[in-house]
């Protein structure tokens, strides 16, 4: 399947300063996270991919179509939710969204009818009524998903979505996410600082760092770790089942009093870890294949990046 | 999850076209400013001046079948052109006037000169002014609210360009401003068209129409371009009203002082308010309505006011597009 965005070469300066420099990248189909530290360049890929800064050079395809030179016809496929708290005055809710689907060029009627709909799926009730200054943050993050996807894009880009809101929200919105990419196929950009959100929606994550991609890979295989092995949780004394596993010539390495890593083939290990845990008489809570933790890989690129500069 | 059986569906209908998604920021700020009481109330109060010119009208064609109202028809024009009107404003005052309408001549043949006059006073005195206020209204808030609230990232990530945008936002001044201006005068012009029983009067005022599209055109323009160029300058809405209305402010009290002292004869005072006129926009918006509607004297006629206008109305307009396609850095 051909990816929803292939540039090469793209790059940006502000007063002589790369915001990108000649970045190469892919998005394929699915959702994809898009992390970084702040000033990473994140919000320039996306305005440059959606035509509203201009860059110095780059070039390519986005959904399919010749980039930067048919930006507008691409605007017109891609939903975008701005990072920033945007909004038009003394519009209603309801409003708000028709007004996006018009300028998406859809007929007056038709985007009344798909407003409603949208804000149904994404449960906004009576306050779709009330002027949209009075919404809380939460509440306008939903109408901005509502205006990013009224128009029925392909590629929806997501710029810090899920700022502002609730846990219990949080959740719902990236069942949303998750809801759109898998059962509608809509590809999704997601740029994020929370690697939660990542972990819970993403196919595949690229890294920015200072304006130059670090990584960009599938999900599944920057968690899969160098040596396999076992993740453990317990309730307590996880010393003490370190020393009994070593005991029984286990590599292992406690992270916590209650977490430790057992090191070798998932399966063969497994019932070595039960009996061994039973004679040290420490209870297992929890036993999960082990994974890199993105947490790490992702700090690990950004700190050896600033070792790098300096 | 229940969320997830919410109902999303996929849409696939055909699309309006790129080049027209500007007449959605041009309806839903028309609609954002309609819900205004002040500004309805306004509106309302700016067709007045309307009945007024239709009475004159209406006195003229009653005057070209009874000469008794010819001198009422000349009193009354000429208690609202004399003596700011363009005829009258360089003669001696201490002269008696010439009446704007001969009383001698075939009355039906100065129906041209009459309606002309008649429709000057109406763009040039009362209109002028409620463009002013209306425009000081509305205009300070149609860049800036967007630029504070960031709605404009809203409208600029879908296809539509900055200069769209700010066309779209132009077209609200455009609209109210055509409902003060031009839809009544063109009423105005039916109304006498209706009243007349002299089958040539189309044929003699037929050009009215168009000179009333151009004096819209020439008020509309550097106005809106100014005012939205001012509202893209700041986040502030009040800043750009103030700043709104002390150009014409300034500008008129400037020109009354430089070019109202008695020390100069009547010679000096001709020249000095050529010289000065560039100063004071209404002035100059006053300069071009007479030379559109034909009643500025031959020796009046300036090509300077025409290239400010046009200079102001690019430049208006360049610095909101500018300003629009600036905030998009981030």
């Amino acid at each position: 399947m051909s990816p929803v965005i292939d540039i090469k070469g793209l790059t940006k300066r502000y007063a002589g300063n790369f915001a990108l420099k000649n970045v190469d990248l892919i998005v394929p189909v699915g959702v994809t996270g898009l992390l970084g530290p702040n000033g990473s360049g994140k919000s320039t890929f996306i305005k440059a991919v959606l035509g509203l800064v201009q860059v110095d050079s780059g070039a390519g395809t986005v959904l399919g179509q010749a980039w930067p030179l048919n930006v507008k016809s691409i605007r017109d496929k891609i939903g975008y939710l701005p990072e920033d708290d945007c909004y038009i005055l003394g519009l209603q809710g309801i409003e708000s969204v028709q007004m996006m689907a018009r300028l998406s060029g859809l007929p007056s009627t038709e985007a009344l009818r798909r407003a409603h709909e949208v804000l149904d799926f994404c449960d906004v009730g009576q306050e779709r009524y009330r002027n949209v200054e009075t919404y809380s943050t939460g509440m306008r993050q939903k109408l901005k998903f509502a205006q990013a996807l009224v128009h029925d894009p392909s590629l929806i880009i997501l710029d810090e979505p899920t700022t502002g809101l609730d846990p219990t929200q949080r959740e719902e919105f990236l069942d949303r996410i998750h809801a759109l990419a898998h059962r509608f196929e809509k590809s999704i950009l997601l740029s994020t600082h929370i690697l939660h959100d990542v972990q819970y929606v993403c196919d595949q994550v690229i890294i920015l760092v200072r304006g130059q991609v670090r990584l960009a890979d599938s999900l599944a295989s920057m968690q899969r770790p160098i040596q396999s092995g076992l993740q453990i949780r317990v309730v307590c004394n996880a010393e003490r089942l370190a020393e009994a596993l070593r005991r029984e010539g286990l590599s292992v390495q406690t992270d916590r009093d209650t977490e430790l890593l057992v090191q070798g083939e998932s399966i063969a290990i497994a019932a070595t870890i039960w009996s061994a845990s039973q004679r040290a008489g420490v209870l297992v809570e929890r036993m999960d294949e082990s994974k890199n933790s993105l947490e790490h890989l992702f700090m690990e690129i950004v700190s050896e990046k600033t070792h790098a500069n300096s | 999850m229940p969320i997830l059986d919410l109902g999303y569906r996929t849409w696939t209908g055909s699309r309006s076209r790129e080049w027209l998604r500007w007449t959605v920021v041009a309806t839903t700020g028309i609609s954002l400013v309609w819900r205004g009481t002040w500004l309805k109330r306004f509106l309302l109060f700016a067709t007045f001046p309307a009945l007024i010119t239709m009475f004159g009208v209406g006195l003229f064609e009653q005057s070209t079948r009874d000469e008794t109202y010819r001198r009422m028809f000349n009193g009354f024009l000429a208690s609202r052109v004399d003596p700011m009107g363009p005829r009258n404003r360089f003669r001696d005052r201490t002269r008696e006037r010439t009446p704007i309408i001969s009383e001698t001549a075939d009355v039906a043949t100065q129906r041209h000169l009459a309606w002309s006059h008649l429709l000057l006073w109406y763009f040039r005195y009362p209109q002028s002014l409620w463009i002013v206020v209306v425009i000081g209204l509305v205009a300070p808030r149609l860049i800036s609210y967007d630029l504070r609230s960031r709605g404009y990232l809203l409208y600029l990530s879908r296809p539509l360009s900055p200069s769209g945008y700010v066309l779209g936002k132009a077209c609200v001044l455009y609209f109210l401003l055509a409902m003060i201006t031009t839809v009544p005068a063109l009423a105005v012009y039916t109304f006498g068209l209706l009243l007349t029983n002299d089958p040539a009067a189309f044929l003699q005022t037929w050009d009215i129409p168009l000179r009333i599209l151009l004096g819209t055109v020439v008020l509309i323009l550097p106005t809106s371009a100014v005012a939205l160029a001012f509202s893209s300058l700041t986040q502030e809405s009040r800043f750009a009203a103030f700043s709104w209305f002390a150009i014409w402010i300034v500008g008129w009290v400037t020109y009354l002082v430089l070019t109202g002292s008695a020390l100069f004869n009547q010679e000096d005072a001709i020249k000095l308010q050529q010289r000065w006129l560039m100063i004071s926009p209404y002035h100059i918006l006053g300069h071009l309505q007479e030379e559109i509607f034909g009643l500025l004297p031959e020796d009046r006629h300036l090509i300077g006011p025409w290239i400010l206008c046009g200079v102001v109305t690019l430049m208006g307009y360049t610095i909101a597009r500018w300003r629009v396609a600036r905030m998009l850095k981030v």
